[in-house]
């Protein structure tokens, strides 16, 4: 029944987004200046439909109603009811729904929010929006329908993997949606803004905050991800460039320089064309990036073959966009005639856009050249951390510094008065940071680099940040943001630094020490969960020198359906350090393998991020006030 | 003044190099390298058998004398380039390598351009 009705609401949606094309296209025809009052209600009509659609799937899930055989396959009855609801976006079909979820929203909250924008423009973009809406909701329909039933109906479904059966998955993917689906809408815009040549300030005006929101869930999108991968992964790390998380970061990238170029538009008239491409390619980059992952074809290129139909559909999507977004750009295209002073702010943010696009173009490459290695040589290579560490990290210690100086510098034409101000800096950024390496007695001369231009970056802005406390005119907004990405980079160049790891075999009540600590296996003892079985370790690690003891609980995980082996990292966090320990059972003998981890400094990490995105959405706010 | 700070600067730089050089070494390695039964994760952060395998050998190969480079060669005749997780040098990986520093100066030339440009018409 749920499936019927799943199905129906599916198509629905179909001939509402074609009635909207309908309607708003004969609006635009029409002498009018107002919107059409039906478009709004259908607009309202159709974003309550798909929230009813996805709330039909997770009754599915709820009630486990196997006749659907998406259900079947990812859910089971002795799941926790929280694992349940969360699962139905834990999978390729259901996900799917999300994205359609956020694409209506969008195009609904950008029709009602833009009331002093012209007629046309937010017409033609509400077209393009459906059109992407259909697109998407056809690939469901024919390829990845989540309400396709099945028969007979099966007793029990296949059950989660234990991985995603975790609190993160409730929030990870639909913040990340947020972000790079939710670029969609500026997509639209920027295609709508061609079309009726509505251009310059106005335009920036009108996109800026769902820039914003974009990048502002994007990045907690990302952030949420890491945070999951190194509490449940269990190596210790929190990004390993793989191709999947490169394709989250891809879109941010292009946001970043979007956000900042759009400053330039704003204040100047400037680079119209420019922001013009980085919105199209913003959300082009999102819709490759699930191709990549869902067609399987980045983990290896034979599996694309197993689901070649998933592939191909998202493919020539993919193709129409590009192609019909760029022969519309060429035909628009035409010269700016306006000056760019070599010593200005416009360059400054010039050049933060030719970093965005190196770090961008740069992972993109690194992602896709092993495909092409593959089909071209038939030979396999890995694109891993040092590539990556190799090429961008020397690259962003002058990023920092540009990114220090460039908000100093004044609209139009700018004079560098302030040279000895930017000397005392970089000295004071050297002082602390050989204070730093003296203290804790290990770098390489790169790390070091990396430390003097984020301590460089962070001391600027701290100065601009008591600045805007005694003159409160500053660019609060800015000045979190740019400090926040200071502190990150600077954690997590001395969290790599000075991270300790040492692994051992033990057996339980064996003793093993090592600098100044002292860790021992205590007891093993075995529980049993409603859904998993565990092997609990209870080890005790003392540091000596500061006569400190701790007990940590690593375990290894036996999941009943789908049975699989999962271990549980035993994390102590506090504010100066995290203790990190994974342990394993070494061939079935009575040896297990301990892998202790000392990670310093690793919740700033996280907290330098929120604080990146704390600035983003203040500055949203602020703009609410203008306006 | 200002030598006096380059020459604690270099001094900084060389003692600490020198003093961690060795022990860095065999942990480097190991992270570059692939644990090809496991998903996206290296030598050096699995638990598998098939690290634990490797890190001895690695070890026994370190023992023998072997440079960095000689390991990985090692390495990638025995399973394949897919092991390696920094891409070497070579024909094949050639674009990979020059690709990105081909993208860094030509964004660099492009903003130049754009800028030389418009003053020019000034």
């Amino acid at each position: 029944m749920l499936s019927n009705l799943g199905n129906i609401l599916l198509f629905s949606k179909v001939l509402l987004s074609l009635t909207i094309i309908y309607f708003s296209y004969q609006c635009i025809k029409s002498s009018r200046e107002i919107i059409f009052k039906k478009i709004y209600q259908i607009s309202l009509l159709q974003s309550t439909l798909v929230l009813g659609c996805f709330f039909t799937l997770i009754a599915a899930y709820v009630v486990s109603d196997f006749s659907l055989i998406n259900v079947y396959q990812n859910s089971h009855t002795a799941k926790p009811l929280f694992y349940k609801i969360s699962g139905t976006w834990g999978n390729h079909e259901g996900s799917l729904l999300l994205w359609i979820i956020i694409l209506t929203l969008f195009s609904f909250l950008f029709l009602i929010y833009n009331n002093n924008h012209p007629k046309n423009y937010r017409l033609y973009t509400l077209i393009i929006q459906n059109i992407l809406i259909l697109g998407f909701l056809f690939f469901i329909l024919f390829n990845s329908n989540p309400f396709l039933s099945l028969s007979p109906i099966p007793k029990e479904g296949l059950g989660l993997n234990p991985i995603l059966q975790d609190p993160a998955l409730a929030i990870h993917p639909p913040l990340l949606y947020l972000g790079f689906v939710g670029s969609s809408i500026y997509f639209s815009a920027a295609i709508a803004s061609l079309i009726t040549n509505y251009s310059e300030k106005s335009f920036a005006f009108s996109i800026k905050n769902w820039v914003l929101i974009s990048w502002g869930f994007q990045t907690l999108g990302i952030l949420v991800g890491s945070i999951w991968a190194y509490y449940e992964l269990g190596w210790g790390g929190f990004w390993f460039w793989d191709p999947v998380e490169n394709a989250s970061l891809l879109p941010w990238f292009a946001m970043t320089a979007l956000l900042h170029s759009l400053l330039v538009l704003e204040k100047r008239n400037l680079l119209y064309f420019w922001v013009i491409v980085l919105c199209l390619i913003t959300f082009t980059l999102s819709v490759t990036g699930t191709f990549l992952v869902r067609s399987g074809i980045l983990n290896s290129v034979h599996t694309f073959a197993s689901d070649p139909s998933r592939g191909i559909y998202i493919l020539s999507f993919l193709s129409v966009m590009i192609f019909g977004s760029l022969f519309l750009l060429l035909n628009k295209y035409r010269k700016e005639n306006k000056l760019i002073y070599s010593n200005s702010k416009e360059t400054f943010v010039l050049i933060n856009n030719w970093f965005m696009m190196f770090y961008l173009l740069t992972v993109l490459v690194g992602t896709l050249y092993p495909i092409f290695t593959d089909v071209l040589t038939n030979n396999k290579i890995s694109v891993g951390p040092p590539f990556y560490n190799t090429v961008i990290l020397p690259v962003v210690v002058i990023f920092l510094f540009f990114m220090a100086i460039g908000p100093k510098a004044k609209w139009v034409k700018n004079r560098f008065d302030n040279l000895g101000y930017f000397a005392l800096l970089l000295f004071l950024a050297l002082v602390v940071n050989f204070s730093i390496i003296y203290f804790f007695k290990s770098s390489t001369i790169l790390s070091n680099l990396v430390i003097i231009s984020s301590l460089f970056l962070i001391l600027s802005s701290f100065f601009d940040l008591v600045n805007s406390i005694l003159k409160s005119r500053f660019d609060l907004a800015r000045t979190i943001s740019h400090i926040s990405f200071g502190f990150l980079v600077l954690f997590i160049g001395l969290n790599h630094n000075f991270s300790i790891e040492k692994d051992f075999n033990m057996k339980v009540g064996e003793v093993k020490s090592f600098d100044n600590y002292e860790i021992q296996l205590q007891n093993l003892e075995l529980k049993t969960y409603n859904n998993y079985k565990a092997i609990i370790g209870n080890l005790k690690i003392k540091n000596i020198l500061l006569k400190e003891e701790r007990t940590l609980n690593p375990e290894i995980r036996i999941y009943d359906n789908p049975e699989t082996l999962t271990y549980e990292a035993a994390i102590k966090t506090n504010l100066i350090k995290d203790y990190y320990l994974t342990m394993s059972n070494i061939d079935r003998s009575e040896f297990y393998n301990i892998k202790f981890q000392k990670k310093p400094l690793m919740i700033w990490i996280w907290i330098s991020v929120a604080m990146l995105v704390f600035g983003g959405f203040l500055r949203i706010f602020k703009n609410a006030k203008i306006n | 003044m200002k030598n006096n700070l380059f020459f604690l600067i270099f001094v900084i730089f060389f003692t600490s190099l020198s003093a961690q050089e060795k022990s860095m070494e065999k942990n480097k390695i190991f992270k570059n390298l692939r644990c090809l039964v496991c998903q996206g994760q290296s030598i050096s952060d699995s638990n598998s058998d098939f690290a634990q395998t490797v890190k001895l050998v690695v070890n026994d190969l370190i023992e023998e004398g072997k440079t960095e480079e000689e390991i990985y060669s090692f390495m990638a005749e025995k399973y394949g380039d897919w092991i390696i997780y920094k891409p070497q040098l070579n024909r094949q990986n050639f674009m990979l390598w020059f690709l990105p520093y081909a993208f860094l100066i030509g964004g660099g030339l492009i903003i130049f351009y754009l800028i030389r440009k418009k003053r020019e018409k000034t």
